[in-house]
């Protein structure tokens, strides 16, 4: 079965070259038929991905060791769901997974607009197919899946760290972020190839961007949430190389999302598009070379392998490509109106943007620092936290007062009166919000404060704009289904502000206290006293559990217990955290114990209460629903299109 | 590799070379071979009606924020007519362009 | 009324704003730590990043006063063992002899004082050994 695997694949690289080199030349030379042999080849080269992705995760479930993959990620007794998710564990079969959605993303994406934008969608096919022909020849010629050998007694098993719900969820949903800002790109570079480079590229692929978008901001969240209950150390994100890879395109395309906004309205912004596309599209492949290159230090190092190469070349001529293309057709992207006012809509999408992009590229420059300085003084220096989080408020802070400033100003122009109308009940309400916090004990950290303000005027914002909308439509579900993007951008707007209010709790007025504790000596914090009841060790099937009993008092009442697992096969240990989640106080007590010593019943304990951290869980679902409001299908605005866009045949 | 997966994989690379092929099998000749593109005709049709498109849009939301406060009388007065007029302009030369069906 | 376009000046501004506050950022705290293996820890002093793997035995306790303590040698090639002293956190489960670690802290007196480990994961991407 792994020589169809490799046969499979190696169709797909065979079909996907087809695609790019006979789909330009028919773009090129205006060859309908052959044009849509090559559109035929990118389905088929879906298909026969689907066919080796299908070998390979059969190989898991059957836990078939004859194959290598199958024996490094999975052992006898790994549960079923876990051996299958064992097909994102590794290199090979998570390359796999990113030409599978590819290649599936690609074919959708062609077969929906063949009809609506037959010339544009000639070149996009070309592109996608450039872009699969890249991992299908690195799955054929470096990292292949299906490497054989003489079947092994039972395979090494999966990290018991990744047998968890949320790692398993964890990397497919940040594909279908990564891969699916591919077909914006190849629709930009399909809109600049044919030269129809007005809107209608946009239009097209609006949903697929806030898709992408959306599955990569949730990716990341439940990547947070992981380490948050996991990994343990009481944190949730470490501006490690690897998280902040998946953070800088989603950076650029919510700079993205925002700004074609204006190119529809007003035909702006045209070559700051094809730029804020490209860069999200090249941010995302150069993240998972990051990733998989080793070439800088983070707890998510991977081996170090040649395959850090191949990604660098690529990104390196896809990036002198799409610069080109922009270049060329320069003279095609000229602005259709002038921007009128520095009071307008377009301009607040402006400053977003500025903001946006400055905080990815101030990201970007602190991951690439250490490569930098090797590079030209020879020496590794990295940056560290205090410069991201320096960053975090700058850029952050503003940001945040400008998804409450953004949505009160009206299109080409607002008068101040009109603005500080809109801004009265808002402004009123952050101060009250304001003097309330500093009443409450907020003043204790300034950016802290400064953030809750900011975000009691944005949710007063919000809320203004609800009730404004609903006494013109007379129902707030009229309101929000006639302009779903509108409306579903608010609730995504009070996600962000939950996030943001979640961040501030826990990071700026958060507490910690840690201490060695003999058998019945207690510790405080926060109104809780925590005393240590000993150590017990349990044995499982699998794995021996140390844990250290704590009795909690005072602000809540009960047992936590937090230590560590042993695992036997394979053998590896994890940190077990305890966290208790006080809904009513709106804080997580987090409980660390380490050194846990089972004859003296001694145990070293750090103990953190950590305010409003799970408004950042909470934000996350909210996102989801105001991103699915923004996705929703417009029946109206469907038929109009196809209207707009289908012609009239004589 | 076994017989059964060698037979599954001629039969599946052969229905591949069909479907990749079928464009030319479907039309062994044919008139017209140039890209579905539109014609000139249509592209200025599609423009004009794209730009109508985007004038009602304008006006819609010129009238929302005025309902809703974003706009100053005076503003919403002062825009409301070019905005008017540029949507008229747009259906005349929709209509221009095609003549009404009887 | 027909005026140049603000949008201009509104990018230049914001434009030199970002980087005003960038320059004075990196001028006034930009603290970089230099990065380096056992073998290139001689002759520097001061803050430092210590990349290795662990050498063995591993003696005391991160939170007592002497630390724990263990020796750091390059990880490809031959190098001398560079002792190190670790005060803080319990250093993560998956330290252990052999592992690749990044040590935070600084270097003075032939020796490494650190305050953080840093340890790479070794499952993803890299199997462990099946059993024969």
């Amino acid at each position: 079965m792994a020589d169809l695997g490799r046969a499979a694949l190696a169709v797909t690289l065979l079909l996907c070259v087809y695609a790019l080199v006979v789909g330009s030349y028919a773009a090129f030379s205006n060859r309908r038929r052959l044009a849509t042999s090559a559109r035929n080849a990118l389905l088929c080269a879906f298909g026969s991905t689907l066919l080796a992705a299908g070998i390979l995760a059969s190989a898991l479930i059957r836990h078939d060791f004859s194959f290598v993959y199958v024996a490094q990620h999975t052992n006898r007794t790994l549960s079923t769901a876990y051996s299958l998710s064992a097909f994102w564990g590794g290199q090979e079969g998570s390359l796999l997974l990113w030409l599978l959605v590819l290649t599936g993303y690609g074919a959708l994406a062609v077969v929906v607009n063949r009809r609506l934008l037959r010339d544009l969608v000639a070149w996009v096919v070309p592109v996608l197919a450039g872009i699969a022909t890249f991992f299908a020849v690195v799955l054929v010629a470096v990292a292949s899946p299906f490497g054989s050998q003489t079947t092994p007694v039972d395979g090494a098993g999966l990290t018991p760290s990744l047998q968890n719900p949320y790692m398993v969820a964890h990397p497919p949903m940040l594909y279908l972020g990564y891969v699916g800002l591919s077909i914006p790109f190849a629709f930009a570079a399909g809109a600049m190839l044919s030269g129809k480079t007005d809107e209608r590229w946009i239009v097209a692929t609006r949903r697929w961007t806030l898709a992408a978008w959306m599955f990569l901001g949730l990716g990341q969240l439940i990547g947070s949430h992981w380490a948050y209950v996991e990994v343990g150390w009481g944190g949730y994100y470490a501006w490690d190389p690897v998280e902040n890879a998946a953070l800088m395109p989603w950076l650029a395309a919510t700079a993205f999302l925002h700004s074609v906004m204006v190119q529809e309205r007003k035909g702006m912004l045209k070559v700051w598009n094809m730029v804020l596309v490209a860069l999200a599209f090249e941010l995302s492949i150069f993240g998972t070379f990051l990733t998989r290159s080793g070439i800088v230090q983070s707890i998510h190092s991977f081996a170090q392998s040649s395959i850090g190469g191949w990604f660098l070349g690529f990104v390196v001529i896809s990036s002198l490509f799409a610069v080109g293309l922009i270049l060329w057709r320069l003279p095609l992207l000229k602005a259709r109106t002038k921007l009128e006012s520095a009071l307008s809509r377009e301009a607040t999408f402006l400053y977003n943007n500025l903001l946006l992009v400055a905080l990815c590229l101030t990201i970007l420059w602190g991951v690439l620092f250490p490569i930098v300085t090797q590079l030209f003084r020879g020496e590794t220096r990295t940056i560290g936290r205090p410069y991201y989080d320096f960053f975090l408020r700058g850029f952050g802070l503003p940001l945040l007062l400008l998804m409450g400033i953004g949505p009160l100003i009206a299109w080409r122009r607002t008068s101040w009166r009109a603005l500080l109308r809109a801004l009265a009940w808002p402004i009123g309400v952050a101060i009250v919000a304001g003097i309330a916090l500093v009443a409450a004990g907020a003043g204790s950290s300034k950016p802290g404060l400064i953030a809750y303000t900011f975000s009691a005027f944005v949710l007063a914002t919000i809320a203004v704009e609800l009730i404004r909308g609903t006494r013109v439509t007379g129902s707030l579900f009229v309101l929000i289904s006639r302009n779903r993007r509108r409306y579903g951008g608010y609730v995504v707007h009070a996600a962000v502000v939950l996030a943001a209010i979640g961040i501030a709790g826990s990071s700026a007025f958060g507490h910690t206290v840690e201490r060695r504790l003999a058998l019945g000596q207690s510790m405080k914090l926060d109104g809780y006293t925590l005393t240590n009841r000993g150590v017990r060790v349990t044995s499982k099937a699998n794995v021996v559990e140390t844990r250290a009993i704590l009795a909690v008092t005072g602000r809540w009442n009960g047992t936590m217990e937090s230590g560590s697992n042993q695992y036997l096969n394979p053998p590896e240990p994890s940190q077990e955290v305890a966290i208790k989640t006080d809904w009513w106080r709106a804080q997580d007590l987090y409980v660390i114990a380490d050194d846990l010593n089972v004859k003296t019943q001694v145990i070293y304990t750090k103990v953190l209460v950590k305010p409003l951290v799970n408004l950042l869980w909470i934000g996350g679902v909210v996102f989801l629903f105001g991103s699915l409001i923004a996705l929703w299908p417009d029946a109206r605005e469907q038929r109009r299109l196809v209207t707009r866009l289908a012609p009239a045949r004589a | 590799m076994n017989g059964a997966a060698l037979v599954l994989g001629i039969l599946l690379a052969a229905g591949v070379v069909v479907v990749v092929a079928l464009p030319f099998l479907r039309e062994p000749q044919v008139a017209d071979d140039r890209l579905d593109a539109p014609t000139a005709d249509e592209e200025r049709r599609l423009t004009l009606r794209e730009e109508r498109d985007r004038a009602l849009r304008a006006l819609r939301e010129l009238e929302f924020d005025h309902r809703t406060g974003k706009i100053t009388d005076e503003d919403y007065r002062r825009d409301l007519g070019p905005l008017r007029r540029a949507a008229a302009g747009a259906l005349k030369r929709i209509d221009d362009a095609e003549p009404p069906q009887e | 009324m027909p005026t140049r376009s603000p949008a201009r000046l509104i990018i230049a501004l914001s434009v030199a704003a970002i980087l005003a506050v960038f320059l004075v950022y990196t001028a006034l705290a930009g603290d970089s730590t230099p990065q380096l293996t056992p073998s290139q820890l001689p002759g520097h002093a001061g803050k430092v990043s210590a990349v290795g793997a662990v050498v063995g035995p591993l003696v005391g306790d991160s939170h007592t006063a002497a630390g724990l303590r263990f020796g750091l040698k390059n990880i490809t090639g031959s190098s001398s063992v560079i002792p190190v002293v670790y005060h803080g956190d319990k250093p993560p489960p998956l330290f252990t002899v052999g592992r690749d670690v990044v040590v935070s802290g600084s270097y003075a007196n032939g020796k490494v004082t650190g305050t953080d480990i840093l340890t790479k994961c070794p499952s993803k991407y890299q199997a462990s050994k099946p059993t024969a």
